[in-house]
């Protein structure tokens, strides 16, 4: 294993996020994504004086803009400064972490600010998705994050009823989180005992996948801000530091008619991860995970790749409300992505939602225990997989 | 190498990608405006002091919001670059050629895109003037300016020399043939039915020997000199004097000339020479009009 070398730590000293919805029409797209700028710099206690550079990231495709970073200087702050457009689908967000932890770390810029931002409702999300389809690249299936196959694979191992039920209970704690922070899109307010009910009525999507499992499609933005630990330290009583990241994927030809193993990016990028850092069992030495769990079944499934567990622990973290918010591993205290998820940004809320429980920030949805190391993963197409390890501690270089 | 693709597959793609986006509030606002009130509204930049048009919510270089700090534009404007559209595509607003021009609106520090009628394509050009012209069925889009139209850009009349551009020696004339039926229209028109006019046997026995035009009839040929040449449009008559000094006989054709003579400073007015002369070039008046000139345009 190749040890990386860091020229200087990175903390994360500010958040802000616009409101999360399927519907911000009072807005356009410079104007939602001011909200955020606005908010973050608020939080680190910064002017845009203080930007050094400004990376923008969204799905490519999903807006129907060409180029949307240079209409969306009306919003950023971004004119006269250095800046990037980062783009790698669903994983964006969290490639945007990682460009910028480069950029700070190598020296090359102080204070970074990251915009990640989806406008779901506007442009074509299925063009920019069907696109990636191509009949002669080994490219044929992978088109989206619809999936039944998940649900199959955990009802044929567990089977129905206690899968079923842990996928429900998976789903019911997220809006349960959800309710908690006053950003996230949607917030229904269930129940746990309306599982069994839910589990049967919600319109099926593909096999057992259906509605109520699915993660929502949401207009929003959310920015970082960036520094050196120097200047983090001037800013920032307590920032949430880059420990380290690491990106996995692969090209995806799905066999659909036969039982090969897949060779899931999640678990080879948390072995990677883990190796390098010197973690034996993550889940004692991590304390709360910010998962990109586009639906419930593979939120309950990527459990296990993500935190190296073999047989049903997974499903027992599940069952027994160990991820809930006052639990003993805490998973997405925000609600998640089935809660919020407006792409270019989501994979980025994921590290931002981890850094504001390291900083103490999350105010409603803050977890009850405390949180010295934290973890946060971005997904996108195709089985492209992104693990940002934060923690509380200023990093030993 | 060969380069054909007479082996290689191509593949269709078959999207069409409808999609929307949403202007916002404050945009949403600006059209708002155009539509229900025929006004142009921008938004200003108190830190900057420069006004936008299309509206957005935050000054880019100041970095802060103004969303609120609308001020009302001019319907008027100038053009600051154009180009002309000859390709046709489904989703164009109006049937090509067509002109689409930025705009700057007086008033506003930006310009926005929109279309030019009415100036031909070969005369279109950078510097023009133009002005809104609203549709008369809204939409609730950017439409509800239908178009830009040019503005004519000289005074609606060409009025004639001003004062200071008159001249000792200008001279002006205006010719006509008098014909039997000039003199029996300035006859009604007057009242002067005199048979010196109008019967050719009591002419006979006056010295003339034929019938004559009314004096007048000659004499009021300076009208359009005066009005119409020097000075010109927006002239006012003071006083027309004239002496006659030979009929004018039907068929004759009289020529009247003003010149200018004299420019008196103090009340900026002007003396003009009059002379009317007939085919034979015999002067068959002469005289002299006073007139105010045309004011400077």
């Amino acid at each position: 294993m190749k040890e990386i070398k860091k020229n200087r730590n990175v903390g994360i000293i500010g958040v802000g996020q616009s409101v999360y919805s399927s519907h911000r029409e009072e807005v356009n797209q410079p104007e939602m994504i001011h909200e955020a700028v606005v908010e973050a710099l608020d939080d680190a206690g910064m002017t845009m004086a203080d930007i050094d550079c400004v990376v923008h990231g969204n799905m490519e495709l999903f807006e129907m803009v060409h180029q949307p970073d240079l209409w969306h200087t009306l919003g950023t702050g971004t004119l006269g400064r250095e800046s990037l457009r980062v783009t790698t689908g669903g994983t964006t967000g969290a490639t945007l972490v990682c460009a910028v932890d480069s950029l700070v770390a190598s020296g090359l810029h102080d204070v970074v600010m990251a915009i990640g931002f989806e406008k779901l409702q506007e442009g074509h999300t299925t063009g920019g998705i069907t696109n990636m389809a191509d009949p002669l690249w080994t490219r044929k299936l992978q088109t989206g994050a619809l999936t039944g196959m998940t649900a199959t694979q955990i009802i044929e191992e567990f089977g129905e009823e206690r899968a079923k039920k842990a996928s429900m209970k998976y789903r019911i704690t997220m809006d349960k989180h959800a309710m908690k922070n006053e950003k996230a899109h949607r917030r229904l307010g269930l129940e746990f005992d309306q599982a069994d009910d839910m589990a049967a009525n919600s319109p099926a999507l593909v096999g057992e996948l259906r509605l109520i499992h699915m993660c929502s499609q949401s207009d929003g933005a959310c920015v970082m801000i960036f520094a050196s630990e120097k200047k983090a330290l001037e800013h920032c009583d307590q920032p949430a530091w880059i420990k380290d990241h690491v990106t996995v994927h692969r090209e995806e030809n799905f066999a659909i008619f036969g039982d090969a193993p897949v060779t899931m990016t999640h678990r080879v990028d948390a072995e990677k991860l883990f190796n390098r850092n010197g973690i034996k069992d993550p889940r004692q030495e991590i304390d709360m995970m910010e998962m990109y769990d586009p639906f419930s079944w593979w939120g309950l499934d990527w459990l296990r790749e993500f935190l190296l567990l073999e047989g049903d622990e997974h499903l027992k973290m599940v069952e027994n409300g160990e991820i809930a918010i006052d639990g003993e591993f805490p998973v997405n205290p925000s609600g998640g992505v089935i809660a919020s998820n407006p792409i270019g940004a989501t994979a980025m809320v994921r590290v931002a939602e981890a850094a504001m429980q390291i900083m103490g920030r999350a105010k409603e949805h803050q977890v009850a225990k405390e949180v010295n190391t934290a973890l946060a993963s971005g997904f996108g197409g195709t089985m492209w997989t992104v693990l940002v390890l934060l923690t509380k501690d200023a990093p030993r270089l | 190498m060969t380069t054909t693709t007479e082996d290689c597959f191509t593949i269709d793609g078959k999207l069409a990608l409808p999609y929307q986006y949403f202007a916002g509030r404050t945009s949403s606002r600006f059209i708002i405006s155009i539509r229900d009130d025929k006004k142009i509204m921008g938004l200003k930049c108190n830190t900057c002091d420069k006004v936008f048009v299309p509206p957005r919510s935050s000054c880019e270089v100041c970095f802060e919001d103004i969303s609120e700090n609308w001020v009302e534009l001019s319907n008027t404007g100038v053009v600051e670059g154009f180009t002309i559209v000859r390709y046709e595509e489904p989703h164009q607003p109006v049937k090509p050629p067509y002109i689409t021009a930025l705009i700057k609106l007086d008033g506003a520090d930006t310009s926005f895109a929109h279309i030019v009628k009415g100036m031909p394509l070969s005369q279109m050009k950078k510097g023009l003037r133009v002005e809104a012209m609203f549709a008369k069925k809204t939409t609730g889009t950017i439409m509800d300016i239908d178009h830009f139209r040019p503005i004519d850009q000289g005074p609606k009349f060409e009025l004639g020399y001003p004062y200071d551009q008159l001249e000792i020696g200008m001279f002006a004339s205006f010719t006509k043939t008098i014909s039997e039926t000039d003199v029996y229209l300035f006859a009604g028109i007057s009242g002067d039915f005199n048979p010196m006019h109008l019967n050719e046997e009591f002419a006979k026995t006056t010295p003339m020997g034929t019938r004559i035009a009314h004096g007048a009839l000659p004499q009021c040929l300076i009208a359009p000199v005066l009005g119409m040449k020097l000075p010109g449009l927006g002239t006012i008559a003071l006083e027309i004097t004239t002496r006659f000094k030979a009929p004018t006989y039907f068929g004759d054709t009289i020529t009247a000339t003003g010149e200018v003579i004299e420019k008196l400073d103090e009340r900026q007015w002007v003396k003009m020479g009059l002379t009317f002369t007939n085919q034979k070039m015999e002067v068959v008046a002469t005289g002299q009009a006073l007139v105010i000139p045309p004011p400077a345009q």
